[in-house]
């Protein structure tokens, strides 16, 4: 049967970045309206959410960073360059490397699609499934995966995966994509093994996967060129660590859907120009709100720490409604990837950073470790006391099977060690149609007025805020 | 000589009888507690009520819930899973027919087969509500309207509602949100045939798609369940001149009449 | 035949009660990855790990959740409920992610007296099975260590040495099964590849022996055709009971609990720990294991031919990614050449699900016509 839906993912997320790509920087709210206007009903709602005017500075900043990524990638690969899928969990910095390859990252390109696109990424998804694959596997990937084998338009060169043991639906995913497309898979294994001989294991890796993109890109990578991307990785870092600062200060001065673009900047273009840029205006738009002291609700009533992913399918009805209740978004586990500065003396120290980094990525690191309840606890304790954090989420993705494995554990050592209570959800991170959106919201709702609420006045923090509703 | 076919459903039951190749009669009961009972009653009361018994029957099939049972009873001699009797029971009533679509009470699947009737592919879905008759039934509870009523409400719905969830839990709410909000139940009604006709869809891509194509089974009789499904596969299904609730039991008594030695 | 299947379908069984009983301990382990001649080697009896279709799993819902694969479930409740109260240690690989968590929360919740994780890597390269020598050898010292035992090169060739006449009886019994009028049925081959895992290699030798002797020319009932079984972790003898009760005879497969379990023999060395490093992970026929499909492709399709068979059911338990993704490339290129595939997904455990598994499986075998009858291909 021909599939209904034959152009794909990748072409159709150009053709709107390329419009987000004309915008001027400065918009007021009736020029806003007026682009948000033409288009349908789902991009305008997930397109919406980057311009409400408290996000919009860095909103805007960031789809065109996303958009530089992409373009630049099509026009790559017209070029006769090498366009590698790599996984989030994978430092991109490595491939931006190379003169003669570009990574795209399959959970960043099938998040895009499901933010821009009419039908978000549905028809893809049901393209996948319609192969026989079963419905439990991640619609991060399946969403990509059903758009790469069902339309015309993007066939990458190869394919990275990170840490294979770390999340089973992602590595064997892309194992599939391989076979089937003809394309080699390189494996970037990871020992679930915390001691020094596990680490030392894992840089031999690393260093066999650079030696083995070098073969097949066709290039090597020179000392100059690596400390060309380390030296932007390392002002990334500098910028990234300010604005975890930032969100420590009470009310939240950094509005929550940055958590959002903090791992896409990490996940899409990490080592670049673009990357600092956005990053920059991120800070420096926090920087404002902290000394005006803005907020977008009268109180903030909960700061809460998603301990693992969010939910991308209605961004402004997620993020930015959540702050318009008081409900700061501290972060997620997909910010949990430590950066740390490179050591660019020399070019076997800056691989040795690099993977130091991919080592530290999310879910790699807390999930793809010796003890997964161990290190995702111990991360998680770490993020909520630095970031005084006073409840705790668990987006509940159903194909989180590792993280859904250990989530009692850590619901229960929270509560233990630190009295901060976790609300544990369901759904579908990418599809809306497991959990609907309100049905997250009330659940959220009444998580923070009754629990997280009920918890402040008992220990005495003063009356409870009326925020909007 | 005659032929016998009993499929056992979910919610109804057929027997269907077959001489020289063509149906003479044949009948649809509701459920009785068990399938055994259920064959029984419905090829029980479709001989007494036309002055026939067992014994004028000379091969008989079972398909359905409960079918080996049936035939350790001793009232069928042959048990053939409702899937080939779907299947081929759909291409003897039109023999262009490629692709089955056979939704009912509480099981959805697609059959795919060859000029012969040959079983080429299946899937199935009866664990999950969605995409079954009982998704309709809970949406016709919620929006207080009758199963039968659906279709026909549908044709005069003023607006494009989309209903998003995959479960029918959520989907109920959904429902449930949108007359609050005052929506028409045309509309609505649209809106959940359409929906129905996506989690069918999910289930046809696994086999794909070969004209001509027939839709059995009880939710074959919603016509905007089938006019959204024609437009998703681009395809006009063929009407069959038997009631589609038959055609399971038809398909088991052409087995019935091949292995009893009628040609 | 009987008493094995007696024998296996009971977690403790009278052999592992009479091993306790004089004083034995006893270890459980989970995958086939783990080198138990190791633990043989400490005099120790190797156990592994199964659930046998235990349906209950209330108290391990309350650790695992209902997204993870539910033979995980039903094991951690035989860990927790108290039914595996008589294992002085587990082992844990990271098989996969639910295997993982199910580890991860026993421990957490009743740990055990001895637990040591030995660590598979997922590709065979070089650097790969350097590790996993070391890795070996550190779960000998940790044994050592624990149990207060020397366990010397000479221990583990004799462990080696016992274990391939466990694979040889095994071997015999799978050649049996395969030829043309099989000799034992699927569900009678699930049961003794699950006690050969269980109890004593001795006993286990001396049993096989006599089912193999009872069987020279046994014949099996008639049926319709000849299966090969693939898939997910599944030690549920009913199922294979079910699926053979309509016809299809298991002649072959290709089941975790199964003969993926099946080894070539030692390997020559000078090393028992490098042979055994060496033998289990390159032997490792699973599709956790990456950069590896095509030769598990080939094994699959060598199998079918070999075998005679007619058509292969691929199965995977609900949740379960590893195979689910893998059956799907595995179906797409059998079905290429022309070998039907019947593409199952299935909650483990559940006899409920019985009834749509067996009308499946008899469309299949309707959609693949009958093909054998007992001794008579034709």
């Amino acid at each position: 049967m021909k599939t209904s839906a034959q152009v794909g993912l990748f072409d159709r997320v150009s053709a709107m970045l390329e419009i987000v790509n004309k915008l001027p920087d400065d918009m007021s709210d009736e020029e806003i309206e007026g682009v948000l206007g033409l288009l349908p009903p789902d991009s305008r709602q997930g397109m919406g959410a980057f311009f409400v005017p408290r996000v919009r500075k860095a909103g805007n900043v960031f789809l065109k960073m996303i958009a530089s990524w992409f373009l630049g990638a099509r026009e790559a690969r017209r070029e006769g360059k090498k366009i590698i899928i790599v996984p989030f969990n994978f430092p991109p910095e490595l491939i931006h490397a190379f003169d003669n390859a570009n990574p795209i990252t399959s959970e960043i390109l099938s998040t895009i699609g499901v933010v821009a696109l009419e039908g978000q990424g549905e028809r893809y998804w049901d393209m996948a499934i319609g192969l026989g694959l079963p419905d439990h596997m991640c619609s991060s990937h399946t969403i990509e995966l059903g758009s790469i084998l069902g339309s015309e338009d993007f066939r990458p060169h190869a394919i990275v995966s990170s840490a294979p043991g770390g999340c089973d639906t992602n590595a064997k995913i892309h194992e599939f994509v391989s076979h089937y497309l003809g394309v080699p898979q390189f494996i970037l294994e990871k020992p679930v093994d915390d001691s020094d001989r596990g680490r030392e294991q894992y840089s031999k890796y690393y260093r066999r996967l650079v030696a083995d993109l070098e073969e097949f890109v066709g290039e090597e990578l020179t000392y100059e060129k690596l400390l060309r991307v380390a030296e932007k990785a390392n002002k990334c870092t500098e910028l990234c660590l300010e604005l975890w600062d930032l969100h420590k200060a009470v009310p939240c001065p950094v509005p929550n859907i940055f958590s959002l673009f903090t791992y896409g900047v990490r996940f899409a273009m990490w080592g670049t120009d673009e990357a600092i840029n956005t990053l920059q205006v991120m800070v420096d738009v926090a920087k404002e709100r902290l000394g005006e002291k803005a907020y977008p609700a009268e109180k903030e009533v909960a700061r809460a720490l998603w301990v693992y992913t969010s939910y991308y399918f209605d961004l402004h009805n997620f993020f930015n409604w959540m702050e318009e209740q008081g409900f700061t978004h501290l972060g997620d586990g997909l910010d949990l990837f430590f950066p740390h500065h490179l050591d660019t003396s020399s070019r076997e120290s800056i691989i040795e950073g690099m993977a130091e980094s991919s080592w530290n990525m999310p879910m790699t690191r807390q999930v793809g470790s010796e003890s997964m309840s161990v290190s995702w606890t111990e991360d998680v304790i770490y993020a909520c006391r630095e970031l005084n954090a006073n409840c705790a989420i668990f987006c509940g993705h159903h194909s989180c099977k590792q993280t859904w494995s250990v989530a009692s554990i850590l619901r229960n050592e929270l509560q233990k060690r630190t009295g901060i209570p976790m609300l544990v959800l369901q759904g579908d991170a990418w599809i809306k149609r497991m959990t609907p959106m309100s049905v997250v919201q009330d659940q959220i709702e009444e998580f923070m007025r009754n629990v997280v609420a009920k918890k402040r006045r008992t220990r005495g923090r003063g009356a409870l805020a009326t925020g909007k509703s | 000589m005659l032929f016998a076919g009993i499929d056992i459903g979910s919610l109804t039951a057929q027997a269907v009888l077959l001489d020289d190749g063509n149906i003479i009669l044949s009948k649809s009961i509701n459920v009785k507690p068990n399938p055994v009972e259920s064959a029984r009653a419905v090829m029980g009361e479709l001989l007494e009520e036309n002055n026939l018994s067992w014994s004028d029957i000379g091969h008989c099939v079972s398909t359905g819930y409960g079918r080996e049972k049936i035939q350790d009873e001793g009232m069928a001699q042959q048990n053939v899973s409702e899937i080939s009797c779907h299947g081929l029971g759909a291409l003897s009533l039109v023999p262009q027919v490629r692709t089955v679509i056979d939704i009912g009470g509480q099981d959805a699947k697609v059959i795919r087969v060859d000029e012969r009737g040959e079983l080429v592919d299946f899937v199935m879905n009866d664990k999950c509500a969605a995409g079954t008759g009982r998704f309709l039934e809970v949406m016709c509870r919620t929006l207080g309207v009758a199963l039968e009523e659906l279709g026909p409400m549908s044709q005069r719905a003023k607006n494009h509602i989309h209903l998003s969830s995959r479960c029918s839990i959520y989907a109920e709410t959904e429902v449930l949100h949108y007359l609050q909000r005052g929506v028409d139940r045309a509309s609505l009604a649209a809106g959940i045939n359409r929906s129905m006709a996506h989690r069918v869809m999910a289930l046809i891509r696994r086999v794909g798609v070969e004209k001509e194509v027939l839709m059995s089974g009880g939710v074959a009789k919603n016509v905007a369940v089938r006019a959204e499904l024609e437009k998703m596969m681009n395809v006009k299904m063929v009407t069959p001149r038997l009631d589609p609730q038959l055609i399971g039991a038809y398909g088991a008594s052409i087995i019935a009449s091949r292995a009893g030695g009628a040609t | 035949m009987s008493k094995i299947t007696e024998l296996s379908s009971v977690i403790e069984n009278e052999y592992v009660r009479k091993w306790k009983d004089e004083g034995g301990k006893v270890i459980g382990y989970a995958c086939v990855a783990t080198p138990v001649e190791v633990i043989e080697a400490a005099g120790i009896l190797p156990y592994r790990l199964v659930a046998l279709g235990n349906p209950s799993m209330e108290i391990a819902d309350a650790h695992l959740s209902r997204f993870n694969c539910s033979f995980c479930r039903s094991m951690l409740q035989l860990g927790l409920d108290g039914t595996y109260d008589f294992l002085d240690g587990l082992i844990e690989t990271n098989g996969c992610d639910h295997l993982r968590g199910m580890f991860e929360n026993w421990q957490y919740v009743k740990p055990s007296p001895f637990f040591h994780y030995l660590k598979v890597p997922h590709i065979t390269t070089e650097d790969a099975l350097d590790y996993f020598r070391v890795e070996v050898r550190l779960f000998k010292e940790a044994m050592e260590k624990h149990f207060g035992v020397e366990i010397t090169g000479d221990n583990l060739w004799s462990a080696i040495e016992k274990q391939d006449k466990v694979r040889d009886r095994l071997r015999k019994v799978l050649a049996m099964r395969e030829r043309e009028s099989p000799a034992f049925t699927g569900a009678e081959v699930l049961s003794i590849l699950l006690l050969s895992a269980v109890i004593p290699s001795d006993d286990f030798v001396e049993l096989a022996d006599g089912v193999i002797e009872e069987r020279g020319t046994w014949r099996p009932p008639d049926f319709r055709a000849r299966l090969m079984l693939c898939g997910s972790a599944s030690d549920e003898v009913d199922l294979v009971g079910e699926i053979e009760g309509v016809g299809g005879l298991i002649v072959t497969d290709a089941l975790c609990y199964g003969t993926r379990a099946f080894w070539k023999a030692g390997k020559e060395g000078d090393d028992p720990v490098v042979v055994l490093a060496d033998m289990y992970l390159k032997e490792l026929l699973c599709p956790r294991m990456y950069d590896d499909y095509p030769r598990r492709r080939d094994y699959v399709l060598s199998t079918v031919e070999r075998a005679a068979v007619d058509g292969v059911i691929v199965m995977h338990n609900k949740f379960c990614d590893i195979h689910g993704v893998d059956n799907v490339q595995l179906r797409m290129d059998l079905e290429k050449r022309g070998v039907p595939v019947l593409q199952l997904e299935k909650e483990y455990g559940a006899k409920a699900d019985f009834g749509r598994i067996r009308t499946r499986v008899q469309a299949f075998l309707e959609k693949i016509g009958d093909r054998g009858k007992a001794g008579d291909r034709s």
